[in-house]
């Protein structure tokens, strides 16, 4: 065995699969081969939950299917042995293969909307797997596929199973995944990220329920992700790739506490550095600052098409932004956050209530009187290629503004473009180029570059960073901290991100279906959730800090099922049904918004009341 | 739901047949030709010829006849598209309508069997070139492919009739579609195959197939290469794509992973089934010719010769709703087939 490839050894148990020296070649442009798997080595033994992480193209994801003995084409394994309980697969004919292939080892892979046939219902293609390894009939099967569906916690399964891919949300996409691998009850599972599209609550759920199935009945995972939460919460052991080879094999506390390899170091000074800072940082004091956006009584309404029924987006939604001050919006998908934040800059025209900015009732105004302000009020989305003009130059883009905006002269826009570049931490020289043609870190650079341009006092950010790496959304989150500080702006953060919402905002508004259900700072709602749904939401994010890990507590709240559909909206509280500490009298009393101490309120009576433990 | 997209479609469809009604009306009028000195000879009186003339309808102004043609004129009965007679030839004195009636389902049974047969040769062999590239079947569809489209149909099936009558001796001469010696069954559809069926006829239905036999032939020669390239690409594309690599991951069957790339591969491959068809059609005219079936492409030729406008005016609207109504009902049948097809 290589000195570069530590061969780590499974920690006693009986061992399910043992890799050796996994080699996986792609056929390259004049016949040149590029090798993204380099002689792979990894024991995981029952029980086990093992991570893999790595930087984005450093063959995680390669190296999880060649373990079942596939690779995407043209690529071919060059070498290596993949034992099986003792049976190398690699070795084994295609029917013993596929025996073992979905009903021994179950896959999740990355890519959960490609990876399904786009022409089959989900529940028939559930059904198929779980019959290529099951002699039962059709109708055993269909009742199979709705059984799992309800187990990832999908709403209405019956009615699901009939859907097509593309009919579903990525993160319904990815739950069919899940249930597909898991229908036969595999006992090992090697998910390549498979939460990444998830929400924290179902995220944690589906993760506590493999972690007791590897306890209970002796399973293993084999989990690729870049989520250092999920590795310091729930994995035994974790194993570094860079440039397709394992360089650093842990057990998950040393790796910790003392990372042997570069890019382990990295990505944990990255993280601890963030960490520190919001401790560290003051808490602002902003009852002296002025009020700059006052929201009250948002609500939005979509119509449905072809029915009388109602989308209630958001409903009642009221909260105050100061002068440069950051507000995070958090909630699970579908809880209206994106909608409220288009509404303030009115790319949606609320259904009632109204926004105030400065002294201006902005939600009063035509679409023509509100131009003027968007030179104040600003967006970036999450991702900056649906927004740029391909085929305009960085330059382009950057100028649009300008031109729309202001009344510079050409030589002026040219050293505002320069200056915005600079600001953003963009070499001015690549100015010409396509953004597409820069990384996805500096392509959000530039469309941040682009809101600064008009010098707004309020920008809306819906989840910038959530399709970045980890380094560079920290990067990007040193960013936004840098301009808010440094230009005094204010931000409306909308993010499922816990970990950088609590890096960036000052303040947080949680919302459930619509409504808001808890606001205070940043401490005091990180620190001391006051309604059960904040509670859950910030019990169920991995936070990756390795003292207090979630499979360690006594117990694991979760959410049970899944957020209600925004169309038939709950009689009384909203969380009724899913909540931990629901009593009766929930189930029909509609809940307001209580303020519970100057800029701090929550949604729910017995919070108010004091009723719920500490 | 799908109901409004037919009659859309459909409406669609009238006002296209419309503009390829007027397209040809008036291209024909700028050919420089004489119908009426071909009609009553050059050397004719000036009276026969004015005599002609107005018989055809020729001496009138161009809106009038435009206006007769679309059957919208009161004066001339049995002239106009609105009553569905197409009006009558100049040639025969019949009505056109009936006489393509005549040609037309000798066409489309040709085509129509043709094409299916060159499907059920196309799909295995596509999948299995597809399957194993540089295989045998790979090699034997690639020169064939090279081979096919090497000659013109008609040269491919001169060579067949030499072959196969001449030679082997187990073709029928290429001079019509049935033994001359049998009764031809009473024309219900027009397709002798069908024809004969329904009426217990399995001589005749024997002697159209064996007459069918060649011309097929050809055809499918012809225009399997193309078929068999285009399976084995969509069946290249799907086995390459994420799902399939996923299926085989879930340890589904190598038969149902063919099955699941089949699926993906055919089903865009029904919207070109519209173009083979138009292929097949074009390239019927000249193979007609070769086995002397007497289809509507030679019914076409005979009447541009002529001169005979409205007949070549009824060719071509019955050919142009023929492809519009083949690929509305490719289109539904993707839009089945598909559920990603919005419509
Ligand atoms: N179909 C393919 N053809 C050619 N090269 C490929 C193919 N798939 C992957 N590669 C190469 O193999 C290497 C590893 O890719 P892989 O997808 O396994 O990385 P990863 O670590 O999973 O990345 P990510 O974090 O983006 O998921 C990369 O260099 C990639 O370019
Ligand atoms: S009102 Fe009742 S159901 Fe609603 S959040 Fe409070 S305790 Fe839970
Ligand atoms: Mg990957």
């Amino acid at each position: 065995m290589s000195a570069r490839a530590p061969h780590v050894a499974a920690a006693g148990a009986e061992e399910i699969l043992s890799v050796r020296g996994l080699t996986v070649a792609f056929a390259g442009s004049e016949g040149a081969e590029h090798v993204a798997v380099k002689d792979f080595s990894l024991t995981i033994g029952a029980g086990e939950f093992v991570g893999v992480m790595g930087e984005p193209g450093c063959g995680k994801s390669t190296a999880a299917i060649a373990m079942m003995g596939l690779v995407r084409p043209p690529g071919r394994i060059v070498s290596g042995e993949v034992h099986y309980l003792g049976r190398d697969l690699l070795a084994m004919s295609d029917a013993e293969l596929d025996a073992i292939r979905g009903k021994d080892i179950g896959l999740i892979v990355q890519s959960p909307r490609t990876s399904l046939h786009p022409m089959l219902t989900v529940g028939r293609q559930i059904e198929n797997v779980y019959r290529a390894h099951n002699r039962v009939s059709r109708r055993a099967a269909h009742a199979r596929a709705i059984e799992m569906l309800q187990l990832v916690g999908i709403n209405d399964p019956e009615r699901r199973v009939k859907s097509y891919p593309h009919e579903l949300s990525t993160g319904m996409t990815q739950r069919v995944l899940i249930a597909m691998a898991m229908s036969s009850g595999p006992k090992l599972l090697i998910a390549d990220e498979p939460t990444s599209g998830l929400d924290v609550t179902i995220q944690a759920q589906f993760l506590d329920q493999m972690w007791e199935a590897a306890n209970r009945t002796g399973s293993a995972v084999l989990v690729v992700t870049q989520d250092l939460g999920i590795v310091a919460n729930y994995c035994d052991r974790v194993v570094i790739m860079e440039h397709g080879e394992i360089v650093e094999a842990s057990a998950v506390r040393d790796f910790f506490a003392a990372p042997a390899h570069d890019y382990s170091r990295r990505i944990l000074s990255l993280q601890r550095e963030s960490a520190a800072s919001v401790a560290g940082a003051p808490e602002t004091e902003r009852a002296a600052a002025e009020p700059l956006i006052l929201v009250e009584g948002l609500s939005k309404d979509f119509d449905i098409r072809g029915s009388k029924d109602k989308v209630h987006a958001a409903d009642d939604v009221s909260f105050l932004i100061h002068r440069g001050e950051a507000i995070g919006l958090v909630g699970e998908s579908g809880s209206g956050k994106t909608t409220v934040g288009r509404c303030i800059v009115r790319l949606e025209e609320p259904t009632r209530g109204t926004v105030r900015y400065r002294d201006e009732m902005v939600s009063d105004l035509t679409q023509r009187e509100f131009t003027p302000f968007r030179n104040d009020m600003q967006i970036v989305f999450q991702d900056p290629t649906d927004s740029m003009n391909p085929r305009w130059s960085v330059e382009q883009v950057l100028t649009e503004p300008l031109d729309l905006h202001t009344t510079l002269s050409a030589a002026e826009k040219r050293k505002r473009v320069t200056t915005l570049m600079r600001m953003v931490g963009i070499d001015p020289a690549v100015r010409e180029v396509k953004p597409r043609q820069l990384g996805a870190g500096r392509q959000q650079r530039i469309a941040i570059a682009r809101a600064l341009a008009t010098e707004p006092a309020f920008i809306v950010l819906d989840e910038p960073t959530s399709a970045l790496s980890p380094e560079t959304r920290a990067e990007i989150i040193e960013l936004l901290i840098r301009l808010s500080r440094e230009l005094d702006i204010a931000y409306l953060f909308i993010s499922h991100d816990l970990t950088t919402i609590e890096r960036v905002c000052d303040r947080v508004v949680v919302m459930y279906l619509g409504q808001v259900v808890e606001t205070g700072t940043r401490a005091e709602v990180f620190r001391a959730p006051l309604h059960p749904y904040s509670r859950v939401l910030l019990a169920s994010h991995l936070f990756p800090d390795i003292a207090d890990r979630r499979v360690d507590r006594p117990e694991r709240v979760t959410l049970k099922g899944e957020i209600p559909s925004p169309v038939s909206l709950p009689e009384g509280c909203y969380l009724y049904g899913r909540c931990p500490n629901q009593v009766e009298r929930c189930r029909a009393m509609p809940q307001a918004l209580e303020e519970v101490s100057a800029g701090r309120s929550v949604r729910c009576w017995r919070a108010v009341a004091g009723e719920l433990p500490g | 739901m799908i109901g409004r997209f037919v009659l859309r479609r459909l409406g669609i469809a009238v006002l296209q047949l419309l503009g390829v009604a007027l397209a040809v009306f008036f291209l024909i009028r700028l050919l420089p030709a004489d119908p009426v000195a071909r009609l009553v000879g050059l050397n004719a009186s000036e009276e026969a010829y004015a005599q002609a003339e107005r018989t055809l309808g020729l001496d009138r102004p161009v809106v009038d006849q435009l206006l007769s043609f679309l059957g919208l004129s009161s004066d001339r009965g049995a002239d106009g598209l609105a009553d569905g007679s197409l009006g009558l030839s100049w040639v025969t004195g019949d009505p056109v309508f009936l006489e393509i009636g005549r040609f037309l389902p000798v066409t489309l049974e040709l085509v129509t069997l043709a094409l299916l047969i060159s499907f059920l040769i196309a799909i295995p062999l596509g999948m299995a070139s597809a399957t194993r590239p540089g295989g045998i079947a790979d090699r034997i569809a690639f020169v064939w492919g090279l081979f096919a489209g090497a000659q013109p149909d008609y040269w491919w099936g001169l060579l067949f009739v030499f072959l196969f009558f001449f030679i082997l001796g187990i073709a029928p001469p290429p001079l019509g579609r049935i033994d001359p010696l049998l009764i031809e069954p009473s024309v219900i559809t027009g397709f002798l195959t069908v024809d004969s069926l329904l009426q217990g006829r399995l001589d005749t239905f024997v002697s159209a197939l064996h007459h069918l036999m060649l011309p097929i032939l050809t055809q499918v020669f012809v225009v399997s290469g193309a078929i068999t390239k285009m399976v084995r690409q969509n069946m290249i594309r799907a086995l390459q794509s994420d799902y399939i690599l996923y299926a085989r991951c879930c340890g589904l069957s190598r038969r149902a992973v063919g099955r699941y790339a089949l699926r993906a591969a055919l089903t865009p491959a029904v919207t070109l089934v519209g173009i083979f068809y138009g292929v097949l059609l074009s390239a019927a005219v000249t193979v007609e010719l070769v086995f002397s079936l007497g289809g509507i492409g030679e019914y076409a030729i005979r009447s541009i010769l002529s001169f005979d406008y409205p007949a070549i005016q009824g060719v071509v609207l019955i050919v142009a709703l023929v492809s519009l109504l083949i690929y509305l009902l490719l289109d539904i049948i993707h839009a089945y087939l598909d559920p990603r097809v919005k419509y």
